[in-house]
């Protein structure tokens, strides 16, 4: 026991670049995974709140469409979700491994995700000002950027936050298959090799991008938050 | 300008079916502040929805302007709005935008160019007296200032019709006043007309030239202002005008009047028009040397005339009352003898 702590903070096996390049990989999976989750979540979730305020031979099949796809890929765990789509991303990115190879899987994972919190962020937004927007003539699309999405921007930002927490997480399960990033470095390096102080910094770096996202997060809803 | 003709509005769920407005017919001329009163349920929102094709109307027609907004498509129904806008009883305001940028935001829709835009948000920011809260937000202003934005924002596109929501509904009476004040002020300037809907008889009588009363989707009564006071025929136009004049107050008094001045005569003298700012008692007082008693008194102001009722105790003999009633009648002033 005692061995294992002190071998844990030896820290005589990390090395300083495989860790840059580490955080560098999960950075950019996360980063990119969330700016893609952000779009087609959001347009997701602009599809469930329209279609769901009226009743219509339209809107209520698109409705139940779209809400049945969100909660599939939202139903199918990570980890398989990631073998399930091997082929497809084969065909889509040219390889399964590395940062490139495991993108589709954690957008494909996310935007659902991230498309019933938008959702939620579009539902609360007040009933009047939406009414308002109609009686001023707006059409739907003038709605969507002039109303919905301005009105509902902080809690569209929280909900960017969670998902891009989630993202990270995601990361470095996909890491231990072969994605590259801090999840990889902590399962190929650490406990592969049993160098378990390789595996404390992975986590420790984990933790500074976790609370890091956190606060610029709230930081960010809290200034554009005018009410 | 707006001619409603038979419109029924019929809204059905998997569970029940509502019939929110029945049959209505109504005219409101142009230029004309026009009240539509009832208590809630009595189907006035939707039928103040159903001039700007926010709701569709299951049967009848209505006519703004010169086109029927039922059989306008969704291009031509938008472009109406711009011309018939609303103002709401919670104002509606986009938080996130500043006071400017609220007032531009119907601007922006009819495609008015930037500069054209800011020139005319200024100049309504001016004429609703907010001048200099440019650039607050409106979390930092009041719940009159807000309203005072909403209707900047609803005169943006320089529209015909103006349409009230319950507009002075969540607002104390002062700034209910200022805000009542300022609708004068715009139908005076800009001719515009106006509808709204309120459970408020003060709001009727302080604005409005004539005014619908509705009860369960239909509508019970119309007329102008001063005779729905003057001689309101139905019950509900009568409890609101009983409601407004507070006159179950001045009953409870009478009776302990009674008792302290047992040999009196009690007057109710009625008001209606200008004549009620002429010296009525004063007159009494000179002429017949009587000792009046001034019990209770009720005047209040339309927007152009005054109505009311004054209660006295005098002690008189049935011919000088006889008199008095002929000359008070002269002067137009309703005479009764109050049990």
């Amino acid at each position: 026991m005692i061995e294992t702590l002190k071998e844990m903070f030896s820290f005589e096996h990390v090395k300083l670049d495989a860790v840059l390049e580490a955080t560098y990989e999960t950075l950019i999976m996360t980063g990119v995974a969330t700016l893609f989750a952000f779009i087609i979540g959001l347009v997701l979730g602009l599809i469930l709140f329209l279609s769901s305020r009226k009743r219509g031979a339209v809107s209520t099949p698109v409705y139940g469409a779209t809400s049945f796809v969100v909660n599939l890929f939202r139903a199918i765990p990570f980890i398989i979700l990631i073998i399930l789509l091997m082929p497809f991303t084969k065909v889509l990115m040219g390889t399964i491994m590395g940062v490139w190879g495991a993108m589709p899987a954690l957008i494909i994972g996310s935007a659902p995700f991230y498309a019933r919190l938008a959702e939620i962020a579009l539902k609360e937004i007040d009933k009047g000002v939406i009414e308002a927007a109609e009686s001023m003539g707006a059409s739907t699309w003038e709605l969507v950027y002039k109303v919905l999405i301005p009105e509902s921007l902080p809690a569209l930002v929280s909900g960017i936050t969670v998902t891009s927490i989630m993202l990270v997480g995601s990361t470095a399960i996909a890491g231990v298959i072969g994605a590259g990033g801090l999840g990889s470095l902590a399962y190929m390096v650490g406990f592969t090799r049993s160098q378990p102080d390789v595996t404390l910094v992975a986590t420790v770096v984990i933790l500074i991008i976790v609370f890091a996202i956190q606060i610029i997060g709230d930081r960010v809803a809290k200034a554009i938050d005018k009410r | 300008m707006i001619d409603i003709k038979n419109v029924s509005k019929i809204f059905r769920t998997k569970s029940q079916t509502i019939e929110a407005v029945k049959d209505v017919s109504l005219e409101i001329n142009k230029g004309e502040i026009f009240g539509i009163i009832g208590y809630s349920g009595a189907g006035k929102s939707t039928l103040i929805r159903l001039l700007n094709g926010l709701e569709l109307p299951t049967e009848g027609e209505i006519i703004v302007g010169d086109a029927s907004i039922g059989a306008l498509d969704k291009k031509d129904l938008r472009k109406k709005r711009q011309k018939v806008s609303m103002i709401f009883q919670h104002f509606n305001l986009l938080w996130s935008r500043t006071v400017i940028e609220n007032i531009m935001l119907p601007l922006e829709i009819a495609g008015v160019k930037k500069e054209e835009r800011e020139r005319r948000a200024r100049e309504l920011i001016d004429l609703v007296g907010l001048t200099g809260r440019e650039k607050n937000y409106p979390s930092e202003l009041s719940g009159g200032q807000k309203q005072r934005v909403g209707i900047a924002r609803a005169l943006s596109n320089e529209p015909e019709v103006l349409l009230c929501d319950e507009a002075t509904s969540a607002l104390d009476p002062e700034t209910t006043e200022e805000v009542l004040n300022l609708l004068l002020k715009i139908r005076e300037e800009l001719g515009l007309t106006i509808v709204l809907i309120t459970h408020e008889m003060e709001v009727i009588r302080k604005i409005c030239d004539r005014a619908a009363v509705m009860e369960n989707g239909r509508v019970v009564e119309v007329g102008p202002v001063i005779k729905l006071f003057q001689a309101p025929e139905h019950d509900v136009t009568k409890r609101f005008v009983r409601d407004d004049l507070d006159d179950e107050e001045t009953e409870i008094q009478i009776e302990s009047i009674k008792e302290t001045f047992p040999t009196a005569t009690i007057l109710k003298l009625g008001f209606v028009g200008t004549k009620a700012r002429a010296p009525i008692v004063s007159m009494l007082v000179k002429k017949y040397g009587l000792d009046v008693n001034i019990l209770s008194g009720n005047i209040k102001n339309t927007n152009d005339e005054s109505y009311g009722h004054l209660y006295i105790a005098v002690d008189i003999t049935s011919d000088t009352l006889e008199q008095i009633t002929n000359d008070l009648n002269a002067e137009s002033v309703n005479v009764e003898v109050a049990q």
